[in-house]
């Protein structure tokens, strides 16, 4: 019951997050205002994200533990979510670098602002305690909020900071009343007392196990974008600065899908409780057809690439909610949560890579106030023949066209459905994903086959830390495609402990 | 006897209030109903023998709390015609009716009969005997207990919880700060 300083060590990660974002902050203050005196700013941010990254793979063969009194769990899938957090922030603040600095917005916050937000995600997954998870949820959202805000120029980054702001704060209090009425329900914030309500709900009590496990679905589907709660995710992908939308899509998601398996195989998982599976199972089923339906029709008209990725992050919500509804089951199914895992980690690579050549177009394009469309995209081929490439490969990955992550993510997925017997929910989930080959192939036919409009290069600025930063992503999505066994480590372990 | 009416008192009192802070036109008036919406909430609190949670909401929220709300509004000084007229339409009545019979259904079904044993023994009795099996010798909602519960149980969320103010700190500063 009292304090063990040992526990730190579980939450090492976000413990080294939350340090890198207070050292970057402190050494802000002895910089003049302007000058390029910042440019190890970036290059601070990502080392502290590498030695988190460091610190969750190398701890992800460790037995799982109880940390502070229940509150926190250090487990197989909460290190295996920490590492593909610290994975996507090292990208992320890679290629904001030389986006701000083209922009003349480079602070020292912006990063450290990055670094919090991913602490939060990083205890978010490890967190077995409804009080733990909505304080996590929020460390983590408050800073995504701002980041959102972070360019001031012209209405739009005001407007998507608002409405994600305004919408987040409805989702958390819908999530908040949930776990208020799962205290009525336990007696305990504690998702292992949760259980235990579960299992012994009588007539009276098990109205309020509904209404609690509904609103905690709820809270969460507003976070993952999951029709018909993904109102905001186009005006605020567009309207973010690339590399925080990248960021976001890749790394909210992450922690979000990993809390909200936990919080429905931990606390209703029990198969023979009225509110177990079955109840649950039915509502994300429901939640994930409409889902990729919804997120795939939407995107086919879009002109803007970024507003076309923002609604193709919807259908991938889609996916990864059919990955939970094959979960379902007492002992959570074990390729269910590999798929889960792998799936995350592979989106995150493409995602990343993907906002990262727009971001590349949008700091090249924010001087003139104009926003993306596919004519601003056409022969990039001729003048950046290895950008082009990345690009056509990121398309490729979110299509899910073999070689590529996507298509060994996708795969994960669908088998694990069939599997756990929802043959339907796979096979609309393949034909959602046949129609989505369209809008990302027309990307690779503008930047290919259609001549440039303009003399001048499609994009602009210093492009070094940026072309790593693609690269790592680009060699990621190839080679987990062509050997997905080479992350078994990372996906297998996340079983373990998984829900305890 | 006594403290079931004093609870419907308060009761009656937070859900009056807590709806006027919504229906009311003049952000003012809006915030003021909030301020006798914790007051009754902490009488509440006092009814569930959680004196120091009933002090703090007092001089915390509706003390430090509602000050800087008034202040920002009466700062901001909306007029009537920025606030906009009220527009009744077939959304809002939709609105109102589902939440109305979501939060009825729950509070009903659920609460109802979920309730009734612990309403049986009387709510305060039933807290208290919960407080006493974690910490014999400190009444449950007095300091210790209360010290108790946040430094040892919920030691992570606590700390946790600075963290979160640090980074709403730091992001308004940089929503509020010039343009960058």
């Amino acid at each position: 019951m009292n304090f063990n300083p040992n526990d730190l060590v579980g939450i090492l990660p976000a413990v080294i997050l939350t340090l890198g974002g207070c050292a970057l902050m402190t050494t802000e203050v002895f910089l003049r205002k302007d000058g390029p005196d910042r440019r190890y700013q970036p290059f601070l941010a990502a080392v502290f994200g590498l030695i988190a990254l460091y610190v969750s793979l190398s701890q992800l063969g460790d037995p799982s533990a109880t940390l502070f009194a229940g509150a926190a769990v250090a487990d197989g899938i909460g290190r295996s979510i920490s590492a593909v957090v610290s994975g996507t922030l090292v990208l992320s603040v890679l290629l904001a670098a030389g986006y701000l600095e083209t922009l003349s917005a480079s602070r020292g916050e912006f990063y450290a602002l990055a670094l919090f937000s991913a602490a939060g995600m990083c205890l978010l997954s490890q967190a077995t305690d409804l009080i733990v998870v909505f304080i996590a949820l929020e460390v983590m959202s408050l800073a995504v909020y701002s980041l959102t805000a972070w360019l001031r120029k012209g209405t739009k980054p005001a407007e998507a900071a608002f409405k994600y702001f305004v919408l987040g704060s409805f989702a958390s209090a819908i999530f908040l009343y949930g776990a208020a009425l799962a205290f009525g329900a336990a007696g305990s914030t504690r998702i292992a007392d949760l259980a235990l309500a579960v299992r012994n709900a009588n007539a009276g009590s098990s109205m309020l196990v509904y209404a609690a496990g509904a609103l905690l679905t709820v809270g969460f589907a507003f976070k993952v974008a999951a029709f018909p709660f993904h109102m905001w995710v186009p005006d605020v992908y567009d309207g973010a600065p690339a590399p925080v939308t990248g960021f976001m899509a890749a790394g909210v998601k992450a922690a979000a899908f990993a809390t909200l398996a936990r919080i429905l195989i931990g606390g209703f998982g029990d198969v023979g409780a009225s509110m177990g599976p079955h109840g649950w199972q039915s509502l994300i089923v429901l939640l994930a057809g409409a889902t990729m339906l919804v997120g795939n029709v939407l995107a086919v008209p879009q002109r803007s690439v970024k507003r076309m990725l923002a609604y193709s992050s919807i259908a991938h919500a889609g996916y990864l909610l059919v990955s939970i509804a094959a979960m379902a089951g007492s002992e959570p199914r074990q390729d269910a949560v590999f798929g889960l895992v792998f799936y995350l980690a592979s989106y995150a690579a493409t995602v990343i890579g993907a906002f990262g050549i727009v971001a590349l177009i949008e700091r090249k394009l924010a001087p003139t106030g104009a926003s993306d469309d596919l004519t601003t995209w056409g022969g990039l081929a001729q003048k950046h023949p290895l950008l082009a490439a990345a690009m056509s490969l990121f398309m490729l990955s979110l299509a899910g066209v073999p070689p590529t992550a996507g298509f060994m993510g996708k795969l994960g997925i669908f088998r694990a459905a069939i599997e756990a017997g929802l043959v339907p929910l796979a096979i609309f989930g393949v034909l959602t994903s046949a129609a989505g080959l369209y809008y990302y192939l027309r990307v690779v036919v503008y930047i290919y086959m259609v001549p440039s409009t303009k003399p001048e290069p499609v994009v602009g600025g210093r492009m070094l830390t940026a072309g790593v930063a693609l690269a790592a992503c680009a060699v990621l999505v190839i080679w987990m495609g062509v050997q997905p066994g080479a992350f078994a480590t990372l996906t297998q372990s996340s079983l373990a402990g998984f829900g305890k | 006897m006594a403290e079931t009416i004093l609870f419907y008192i308060f009761a009656i009192g937070v859900l009056f209030a807590g709806a006027q802070v919504v229906l009311r036109r003049n952000p003012v008036h809006g915030a003021l109903s909030l301020v006798a919406c914790f007051f009754f909430l902490a009488g509440t609190y006092v009814l569930l023998a959680a004196h120091l949670i009933a002090i703090l909401q007092i001089m915390v929220y509706a003390g430090a709390v509602m000050v800087l709300f008034v202040f920002v509004i009466m700062l901001l000084n909306l007029k009537d015609e920025e606030l906009g007229t009220p527009r009744r339409t077939i959304w809002k009545g939709i609105g109102l009716v589902s939440v109305v019979g979501a939060t009825g259904a729950v509070a009903w079904r659920g609460l109802g009969s979920a309730y009734d044993s612990v309403l049986a023994h009387g709510a305060a009795t039933q807290l208290t005997d919960m407080a006493k099996h974690t910490l014999p010798g400190a009444p449950f909602g007095s300091l210790k207990a209360v010290a108790h519960a946040v430094y040892l149980n919920s030691v992570l969320p606590f700390e946790l919880t600075s963290l979160l103010l640090l980074v709403a700190v730091v992001g308004a500063v940089v929503v509020a700060k010039g343009k960058i």
